[in-house]
Protein backbone atom coordinates (compact mmCIF):
# COMPACT_ATOMS: atom_id res chain seq x y z
CA UNK A 1 0.00 0.00 0.00
CA UNK A 2 1.19 3.10 -0.73
CA UNK A 3 1.38 6.78 1.12
CA UNK A 4 -1.99 7.89 -1.51
CA UNK A 5 -3.64 5.04 -0.68
CA UNK A 6 -2.97 5.46 3.17
CA UNK A 7 -4.09 8.94 3.09
CA UNK A 8 -7.12 8.88 1.28
CA UNK A 9 -8.29 6.11 3.08
CA UNK A 10 -8.00 8.80 6.14
CA UNK A 11 -9.78 11.10 4.57
CA UNK A 12 -12.13 9.28 4.21
CA UNK A 13 -12.51 8.09 7.33
CA UNK A 14 -12.17 11.52 8.84
CA UNK A 15 -15.13 12.93 6.43
CA UNK A 16 -17.08 10.18 7.88
CA UNK A 17 -16.49 11.52 11.21
CA UNK A 18 -17.16 15.49 10.15
CA UNK A 19 -20.31 14.79 8.82
CA UNK A 20 -21.68 12.93 11.97
CA UNK A 21 -20.12 14.90 14.56
CA UNK A 22 -23.18 14.66 16.30
CA UNK A 23 -23.58 10.70 16.59
CA UNK A 24 -24.02 8.90 19.76
CA UNK A 25 -24.21 5.94 18.42
CA UNK A 26 -22.81 4.24 15.12
CA UNK A 27 -22.80 0.58 14.85
CA UNK A 28 -22.91 -1.83 11.30
CA UNK A 29 -23.02 -5.32 11.81
CA UNK A 30 -24.92 -7.95 13.03
CA UNK A 31 -27.72 -7.11 15.29
CA UNK A 32 -26.46 -9.34 18.50
CA UNK A 33 -27.90 -9.61 21.49
CA UNK A 34 -25.05 -8.35 23.78
CA UNK A 35 -24.24 -5.45 21.61
CA UNK A 36 -27.83 -4.16 21.65
CA UNK A 37 -27.92 -4.78 25.35
CA UNK A 38 -24.64 -2.61 25.46
CA UNK A 39 -26.41 0.18 23.73
CA UNK A 40 -29.49 -0.39 25.20
CA UNK A 41 -28.13 0.50 28.49
CA UNK A 42 -25.89 3.67 27.20
CA UNK A 43 -29.51 4.70 26.38
CA UNK A 44 -31.42 3.79 29.47
CA UNK A 45 -28.58 5.47 31.45
CA UNK A 46 -26.94 7.59 30.33
CA UNK A 47 -27.61 11.70 30.96
CA UNK A 48 -28.95 12.58 27.62
CA UNK A 49 -31.68 13.92 29.48
CA UNK A 50 -32.92 14.71 33.24
CA UNK A 51 -36.05 13.23 32.55
CA UNK A 52 -36.46 9.85 32.95
CA UNK A 53 -39.70 8.67 30.72
CA UNK A 54 -37.91 10.11 27.61
CA UNK A 55 -34.88 7.99 28.08
CA UNK A 56 -37.08 4.85 28.47
CA UNK A 57 -39.09 6.17 25.53
CA UNK A 58 -35.56 5.97 23.37
CA UNK A 59 -34.83 2.70 24.94
CA UNK A 60 -38.39 1.12 24.18
CA UNK A 61 -38.11 2.72 20.06
CA UNK A 62 -34.56 1.24 20.04
CA UNK A 63 -35.76 -2.23 20.96
CA UNK A 64 -38.64 -2.46 18.97
CA UNK A 65 -36.49 -0.92 15.71
CA UNK A 66 -33.67 -3.15 16.37
CA UNK A 67 -35.45 -6.51 16.99
CA UNK A 68 -37.05 -5.57 13.19
CA UNK A 69 -33.58 -5.52 11.85
CA UNK A 70 -32.38 -9.08 13.55
CA UNK A 71 -35.98 -10.43 12.54
CA UNK A 72 -36.45 -9.53 8.89
CA UNK A 73 -33.08 -8.51 7.74
CA UNK A 74 -32.59 -10.26 4.37
CA UNK A 75 -28.88 -10.08 5.14
CA UNK A 76 -27.91 -12.70 8.04
CA UNK A 77 -24.79 -14.01 10.00
CA UNK A 78 -24.91 -17.37 11.28
CA UNK A 79 -23.59 -17.21 15.22
CA UNK A 80 -23.84 -20.38 17.29
CA UNK A 81 -26.69 -22.14 14.97
CA UNK A 82 -29.05 -18.87 15.45
CA UNK A 83 -29.23 -16.78 12.47
CA UNK A 84 -28.76 -12.90 13.54
CA UNK A 85 -29.57 -9.80 10.92
CA UNK A 86 -27.14 -7.25 9.52
CA UNK A 87 -28.11 -3.82 9.31
CA UNK A 88 -27.11 -0.52 10.93
CA UNK A 89 -27.75 1.72 13.01
CA UNK A 90 -27.03 5.60 14.00
CA UNK A 91 -28.65 7.77 16.52
CA UNK A 92 -27.60 11.35 16.27
CA UNK A 93 -28.56 14.59 18.53
CA UNK A 94 -29.79 18.00 17.23
CA UNK A 95 -30.77 20.69 19.06
CA UNK A 96 -34.63 19.91 20.05
CA UNK A 97 -34.30 16.24 19.52
CA UNK A 98 -32.80 12.98 18.59
CA UNK A 99 -32.55 11.06 15.87
CA UNK A 100 -32.84 7.37 15.31
CA UNK A 101 -31.75 5.42 12.20
CA UNK A 102 -31.98 1.73 11.06
CA UNK A 103 -31.07 0.05 7.86
CA UNK A 104 -31.00 -2.94 6.45
CA UNK A 105 -31.11 -5.21 2.87
CA UNK A 106 -35.25 -6.16 2.96
CA UNK A 107 -36.46 -8.58 0.52
CA UNK A 108 -38.76 -6.98 -2.08
CA UNK A 109 -41.20 -9.72 -1.34
CA UNK A 110 -41.61 -8.12 2.02
CA UNK A 111 -41.10 -4.77 1.15
CA UNK A 112 -44.28 -3.34 -0.04
CA UNK A 113 -46.12 -4.44 3.36
CA UNK A 114 -43.61 -2.52 5.45
CA UNK A 115 -43.84 0.17 2.79
CA UNK A 116 -47.68 0.20 3.19
CA UNK A 117 -47.61 -0.34 7.36
CA UNK A 118 -45.86 3.21 7.82
CA UNK A 119 -47.65 5.00 5.15
CA UNK A 120 -50.41 4.24 7.21
CA UNK A 121 -49.53 4.70 10.43
CA UNK A 122 -47.90 8.30 9.00
CA UNK A 123 -52.15 8.78 8.24
CA UNK A 124 -53.45 8.35 11.34
CA UNK A 125 -53.84 10.78 13.75
CA UNK A 126 -53.04 9.54 17.98
CA UNK A 127 -57.00 7.83 18.21
CA UNK A 128 -56.64 6.29 15.40
CA UNK A 129 -53.47 5.00 15.68
CA UNK A 130 -54.23 3.45 19.42
CA UNK A 131 -57.51 1.98 17.58
CA UNK A 132 -54.75 0.38 14.69
CA UNK A 133 -52.66 -0.99 17.53
CA UNK A 134 -55.41 -2.55 19.46
CA UNK A 135 -57.04 -4.41 16.14
CA UNK A 136 -53.31 -5.37 15.25
CA UNK A 137 -52.00 -6.90 18.64
CA UNK A 138 -55.68 -9.26 18.81
CA UNK A 139 -54.44 -10.37 15.50
CA UNK A 140 -52.42 -13.58 14.86
CA UNK A 141 -48.32 -13.18 16.42
CA UNK A 142 -46.57 -13.00 13.64
CA UNK A 143 -43.93 -15.86 12.66
CA UNK A 144 -41.39 -14.21 15.04
CA UNK A 145 -43.71 -14.53 18.22
CA UNK A 146 -44.25 -10.22 18.26
CA UNK A 147 -47.68 -8.61 18.30
CA UNK A 148 -46.98 -6.77 14.72
CA UNK A 149 -47.06 -3.35 16.44
CA UNK A 150 -44.22 -2.98 16.92
CA UNK A 151 -43.67 0.44 14.29
CA UNK A 152 -47.12 1.80 15.76
CA UNK A 153 -45.62 1.85 19.22
CA UNK A 154 -42.77 3.66 18.08
CA UNK A 155 -44.83 6.10 16.57
CA UNK A 156 -47.11 6.53 19.35
CA UNK A 157 -43.35 6.78 21.57
CA UNK A 158 -42.13 9.52 18.99
CA UNK A 159 -45.18 11.32 18.12
CA UNK A 160 -43.74 12.03 15.47
CA UNK A 161 -44.32 10.56 11.79
CA UNK A 162 -42.06 7.41 10.45
CA UNK A 163 -39.60 8.33 7.77
CA UNK A 164 -38.65 5.90 5.48
CA UNK A 165 -36.16 5.72 2.68
CA UNK A 166 -36.16 2.71 -0.24
CA UNK A 167 -33.30 2.14 -2.57
CA UNK A 168 -33.68 -0.72 -4.75
CA UNK A 169 -30.69 -2.67 -5.52
CA UNK A 170 -31.25 -5.58 -7.67
CA UNK A 171 -34.75 -7.87 -8.39
CA UNK A 172 -34.30 -9.83 -5.05
CA UNK A 173 -33.29 -7.05 -2.63
CA UNK A 174 -33.67 -3.26 -1.64
CA UNK A 175 -32.12 -1.11 1.30
CA UNK A 176 -34.73 0.18 3.89
CA UNK A 177 -34.27 2.79 5.92
CA UNK A 178 -36.26 4.24 8.71
CA UNK A 179 -35.65 7.68 11.05
CA UNK A 180 -37.26 8.58 13.92
CA UNK A 181 -37.17 11.93 15.77
CA UNK A 182 -37.58 11.81 19.39
CA UNK A 183 -38.50 15.10 20.32
CA UNK A 184 -36.25 16.67 23.23
CA UNK B 1 -51.68 -26.25 44.30
CA UNK B 2 -47.71 -25.48 43.75
CA UNK B 3 -47.12 -21.65 43.67
CA UNK B 4 -45.03 -20.14 40.89
CA UNK B 5 -42.18 -18.02 41.73
CA UNK B 6 -39.60 -17.04 39.37
CA UNK B 7 -36.40 -14.31 40.24
CA UNK B 8 -35.97 -11.69 37.51
CA UNK B 9 -33.12 -11.50 35.54
CA UNK B 10 -31.79 -8.33 33.94
CA UNK B 11 -29.38 -9.49 31.78
CA UNK B 12 -29.12 -9.36 27.51
CA UNK B 13 -32.95 -9.94 27.98
CA UNK B 14 -34.97 -8.73 30.84
CA UNK B 15 -36.84 -12.14 32.75
CA UNK B 16 -39.64 -9.95 35.54
CA UNK B 17 -39.60 -11.63 38.64
CA UNK B 18 -43.69 -13.58 38.85
CA UNK B 19 -45.41 -14.63 42.34
CA UNK B 20 -48.24 -16.20 41.69
CA UNK B 21 -49.85 -17.51 45.28
CA UNK B 22 -51.93 -20.40 45.13
CA UNK B 23 -52.93 -19.58 48.91
CA UNK B 24 -53.69 -15.56 49.00
CA UNK B 25 -54.70 -15.73 45.11
CA UNK B 26 -52.24 -12.40 44.87
CA UNK B 27 -50.40 -12.74 41.53
CA UNK B 28 -47.85 -10.59 40.30
CA UNK B 29 -45.65 -10.07 37.41
CA UNK B 30 -42.98 -6.77 38.61
CA UNK B 31 -39.89 -5.95 36.92
CA UNK B 32 -39.04 -5.71 33.17
CA UNK B 33 -39.76 -7.63 30.37
CA UNK B 34 -38.02 -8.05 27.55
CA UNK B 35 -37.15 -12.10 26.52
CA UNK B 36 -35.36 -14.33 23.82
CA UNK B 37 -38.63 -16.54 24.16
CA UNK B 38 -41.52 -14.78 25.28
CA UNK B 39 -44.69 -17.30 24.39
CA UNK B 40 -42.72 -20.00 26.20
CA UNK B 41 -42.00 -17.74 28.86
CA UNK B 42 -45.93 -16.76 29.45
CA UNK B 43 -47.18 -20.56 28.56
CA UNK B 44 -46.48 -21.05 31.85
CA UNK B 45 -47.82 -18.23 33.40
CA UNK B 46 -51.13 -18.66 31.48
CA UNK B 47 -51.32 -22.73 32.51
CA UNK B 48 -50.95 -21.85 35.87
CA UNK B 49 -53.90 -18.98 36.30
CA UNK B 50 -56.49 -22.09 33.61
CA UNK B 51 -54.91 -24.55 36.70
CA UNK B 52 -55.73 -22.00 39.33
CA UNK B 53 -59.25 -21.33 38.45
CA UNK B 54 -60.29 -25.21 37.80
CA UNK B 55 -58.44 -26.00 41.24
CA UNK B 56 -59.03 -23.23 43.59
CA UNK B 57 -61.66 -21.26 42.00
CA UNK B 58 -61.30 -18.33 44.30
CA UNK B 59 -60.79 -14.58 44.26
CA UNK B 60 -57.38 -13.66 42.18
CA UNK B 61 -56.02 -9.99 42.64
CA UNK B 62 -53.44 -9.54 39.57
CA UNK B 63 -50.98 -6.82 40.07
CA UNK B 64 -48.85 -5.81 37.27
CA UNK B 65 -45.83 -4.00 38.24
CA UNK B 66 -43.92 -3.76 34.62
CA UNK B 67 -42.70 -0.97 34.67
CA UNK B 68 -40.70 -1.77 30.71
CA UNK B 69 -41.89 -4.64 28.75
CA UNK B 70 -41.37 -4.55 24.67
CA UNK B 71 -44.42 -4.92 22.50
CA UNK B 72 -43.92 -9.00 22.30
CA UNK B 73 -44.71 -8.87 25.84
CA UNK B 74 -48.06 -6.88 25.41
CA UNK B 75 -49.41 -9.05 23.15
CA UNK B 76 -48.69 -12.06 26.47
CA UNK B 77 -49.99 -9.60 28.68
CA UNK B 78 -53.26 -9.38 26.93
CA UNK B 79 -53.45 -13.22 26.95
CA UNK B 80 -53.82 -13.08 30.92
CA UNK B 81 -55.96 -10.66 30.70
CA UNK B 82 -58.67 -11.92 28.47
CA UNK B 83 -57.86 -15.44 30.78
CA UNK B 84 -58.78 -13.45 33.46
CA UNK B 85 -61.86 -11.75 31.97
CA UNK B 86 -63.32 -15.54 31.21
CA UNK B 87 -63.23 -16.45 34.65
CA UNK B 88 -64.86 -12.93 35.72
CA UNK B 89 -67.48 -13.60 33.22
CA UNK B 90 -68.09 -16.80 34.77
CA UNK B 91 -68.74 -15.01 38.52
CA UNK B 92 -65.26 -15.14 39.20
CA UNK B 93 -63.62 -12.35 41.54
CA UNK B 94 -60.90 -10.66 39.79
CA UNK B 95 -59.11 -7.08 40.62
CA UNK B 96 -56.45 -6.09 38.44
CA UNK B 97 -54.27 -3.54 39.49
CA UNK B 98 -51.03 -1.84 37.67
CA UNK B 99 -48.54 -0.08 39.96
CA UNK B 100 -47.02 2.66 37.97
CA UNK B 101 -44.57 5.00 38.74
CA UNK B 102 -45.45 8.81 38.43
CA UNK B 103 -42.59 9.75 36.48
CA UNK B 104 -43.20 6.56 34.23
CA UNK B 105 -47.09 7.17 33.90
CA UNK B 106 -46.36 9.64 30.69
CA UNK B 107 -44.75 6.51 28.84
CA UNK B 108 -47.07 4.04 30.05
CA UNK B 109 -50.53 5.36 30.88
CA UNK B 110 -52.02 4.70 26.89
CA UNK B 111 -50.82 1.20 26.58
CA UNK B 112 -52.42 0.19 29.94
CA UNK B 113 -55.22 1.88 29.11
CA UNK B 114 -55.17 0.08 25.53
CA UNK B 115 -54.92 -3.11 26.88
CA UNK B 116 -57.68 -2.51 29.46
CA UNK B 117 -59.92 -1.22 26.32
CA UNK B 118 -58.65 -4.14 24.03
CA UNK B 119 -59.51 -7.20 26.91
CA UNK B 120 -62.60 -5.36 28.39
CA UNK B 121 -61.78 -5.37 31.68
CA UNK B 122 -60.83 -2.55 34.37
CA UNK B 123 -57.40 -1.78 35.28
CA UNK B 124 -57.18 -0.17 38.22
CA UNK B 125 -53.65 2.35 37.69
CA UNK B 126 -52.62 2.91 40.87
CA UNK B 127 -49.61 5.68 40.86
CA UNK B 128 -46.54 5.26 43.13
Amino acid sequence: MDMMDNQSDALTLWDYYMLNEKTQVSYQGPFDRHILYAIGSMLKGNDVDDNKPFNKKTFSIFIELAQNVASYSAENIKINESSLGIGTLIITEHENYYKLITGNLIYNGSLDKIVDKCETINQLDRDELRRFKREQRRGPRSSHGGANIGLIQVALLSSNPLDIEVIAIDDDKSFFALTVKIDK
Amino acid sequence: MENLNITGVHDVYFRPTVNLDADTGILEISGESYLEETVKFYKQILIWIENYIQEIDKPITFNFRLDYYNTTTSRSILDILDLLKLYQDKEGRVDVNWYCKEEELEYLQEDIEDLAEDSDIEINLIVL
